[in-house]
C-alpha cells in the first residue's frame, strides 16, 4: 500500500458514518489511507468540495451516504446521485479520472459492506497509480 | 501632485485598454486627475530607457498599476514582475489577469501541442519560437498566480464607469467594493420554476420572445433551453442595470469569471444543471463553459490512457 496515498470519505452522519464507527467497535480492518470526514448528509457534499480535495492531493474521494429511500432528510442521497454523474463526467474533463470518484450507500448496520467499498476504492486507485504514465513527455 | 497611473498589457487584446478610453466623459476626469506614466497603447515608451539606458527593462514608478492580460511566456512574466516592483497598488484587470481568459483556454492542451498544431501546422518551419522570440510557458497563468494583486476587476471587458470608479476610489484613498452576485441577479427575465425547463442546447436559434416587449416580458433562457451561464457567473457587465448580452437577448457567455474567486464555472454550472434535473450530457462541449476561466490549473490536458 501506498503510505502517501489519502483517500477522502464524506460519510453522511445517519448511516455511513454510523457504519464506520459500528466497524470501528467491531475491529474490522481496512486501508489506513481512508480520511473520514463526517457531513449530515450525502446531498450537502457539493462537487466543488470533491474537486477542492482532488486539488489538495487527495488520490480519491468517496461519498457514502443511506441507501436511496432512507435518507434522514428525504431527498438529500437522490441530490447525491443527481451530482455523482457530474462529478465523475467532469472530472475527467479537468484532467483527472473518473476512477478517482466513488458514491455508495451504506447503511447504518453495514460495517462490511463499507469496509468492502473501502478496500475497492484503495486497489482501484492503486492500479490506477500504477498505470499512470510517471511524466507527462510530449509525443511526437 | 498627481498620483502617477501605468497601464500595462500582457496575453491581452488591448479590449481592456479601449473599455478605459471608453469611458466617456468619465475619462475627461480622469485624465485630469492622473499623470499617465506607462501605457503602451497610447503612447510610445521604451522598455530599456528612452536611450536604452535602462536596459533591458525598467518601467517608471506609480501609484497606481493596471495589468491586463494573463502570463503565457517568459517576457510577460518579466514585465508583470517589474510592474509589480514599481506599481504601489496593482489592478488585475479584464479576465484574462484575473482568470486567464480566451487565451487560457490553450491550457486544455500541453504547450507542446499548442507549438504543435499553432505554430508549425501548415508551414515547414519546425521550430518557430527560437530566440530572441521568449519562450512558453507550461500553461497560461493569470497574474495573482505570479505576483500579489490588490484589486481583481474582472469582465471581458470589464465595464467601463466600473474601472474609473476603482480608479477613483483608489486616487481618494477610499474602499471598493464590487459587485459580488450572478449575471442573474440583476436579470429582469421571467423565472417560472424548474419544473417547466426545457432540455438544454447550444444557442444555435434565436430566443423565444416578442422583440416590441421589453426584455421583462422575456421567459429565462436557461428554462427555454439555451445554455446561459449567468448563474455561474458574476455580475457587473451591466453595471446595476441588466447584463449586456441579455440586453441583445443573448444568453451569458460567462466572461466575468466565477462568482466568487476560486469558483469553478464548468463544474457549478453542471452542478447547477444536475441539480435541477436537467440533462448536462446535452452539453456536449462543456469544457468550452471554462472559455473564460481556465487558468489556476482548471483546465488541464486530458489524461493519457
Amino acid at each position: 500500500m501506498n503510505r502517501e496515498q489519502k483517500i477522502i470519505a464524506f460519510c453522511c452522519n445517519w448511516c455511513s458514518y454510523a457504519a464506520a464507527d459500528l466497524a470501528g467497535i467491531s475491529r474490522l480492518q481496512y486501508p489506513g489511507s481512508i480520511r473520514i470526514i463526517r457531513v449530515m448528509c450525502s446531498g450537502m457534499v457539493h462537487p466543488e468540495m470533491v474537486l477542492h480535495a482532488l486539488e489538495q492531493g487527495a488520490a480519491g474521494v468517496m461519498i457514502l451516504g443511506c441507501h436511496l429511500g432512507e435518507c434522514h432528510y428525504i431527498k438529500g442521497n437522490e441530490m447525491a446521485l443527481a451530482r455523482s454523474e457530474v462529478i465523475a463526467d467532469t472530472l475527467e474533463d479537468l484532467g483527472y479520472a473518473s476512477e478517482q470518484f466513488q458514491l455508495t450507500w451504506i447503511s447504518s448496520a453495514e460495517p462490511e459492506r463499507l469496509v468492502e467499498a473501502f478496500r475497492n476504492m484503495s486497489g482501484r486507485l492503486a492500479v490506477l497509480q500504477s498505470e499512470q504514465p510517471v511524466d507527462r513527455v510530449p509525443e511526437g | 501632485m498627481q498620483p502617477k497611473l501605468s497601464f500595462e498589457w500582457l496575453h491581452a487584446c488591448s479590449g481592456c485598454e479601449i473599455a478605459l478610453l471608453n469611458g466617456g466623459e468619465q475619462l475627461l476626469d480622469l485624465l485630469g486627475q492622473v499623470e499617465i506614466v506607462h501605457f503602451p497603447l497610447l503612447m510610445d515608451h521604451k522598455y530599456g530607457g528612452q536611450r536604452g539606458e535602462g536596459a533591458p527593462l525598467s518601467l517608471p514608478q506609480a501609484d497606481i498599476g493596471l495589468v491586463s492580460g494573463g502570463v503565457a511566456h517568459e517576457e510577460h512574466l518579466l514585465v508583470l514582475q517589474e510592474m509589480r516592483k514599481q506599481c504601489r497598488t496593482l489592478i488585475a484587470l479584464g479576465t484574462c489577469a484575473t482568470y486567464g481568459g480566451i487565451p487560457a483556454m490553450r491550457n486544455e492542451w500541453s504547450t507542446a501541442d499548442t507549438l504543435r498544431t499553432v505554430f508549425t501546422a501548415g508551414t515547414s518551419d519546425t521550430d518557430p519560437i527560437r530566440p530572441p522570440a521568449p519562450a512558453f510557458l507550461d500553461r497560461v497563468y493569470s497574474i495573482d498566480e505570479k505576483i500579489k494583486v490588490d484589486v481583481s476587476l474582472p469582465g471581458c471587458p470589464p465595464q467601463p464607469q466600473l474601472i474609473g470608479a476603482v480608479i477613483k476610489a483608489l486616487i481618494n484613498k477610499e474602499t471598493f467594493q464590487l459587485p459580488q452576485k450572478s449575471v442573474c441577479e440583476t436579470c429582469p427575465t421571467i423565472r417560472e420554476g424548474e419544473r417547466k425547463m426545457a432540455p438544454v442546447q447550444r444557442f444555435l436559434h434565436n430566443a423565444d420572445y416578442d422583440c416590441d416587449q421589453p426584455l421583462s416580458e422575456m421567459r429565462c433562457l436557461l428554462e427555454q433551453g439555451l445554455v446561459c451561464m449567468g448563474p455561474v457567473t458574476a455580475g457587473g457587465c451591466g453595471g446595476k442595470d441588466t447584463p449586456l448580452c441579455l440586453r441583445a437577448r443573448v444568453p451569458c457567455r460567462g466572461c466575468y469569471g466565477p462568482v466568487r474567486p476560486g469558483g469553478n464555472q464548468l463544474l457549478d454550472m453542471m452542478n447547477a444543471l444536475a441539480s435541477n434535473g436537467i440533462d448536462y450530457r446535452a452539453i456536449v462541449d462543456r469544457k468550452s463553459l471554462l472559455r473564460f476561466s481556465g487558468a489556476h490549473g482548471l483546465l488541464k490536458p486530458a489524461r493519457k490512457k
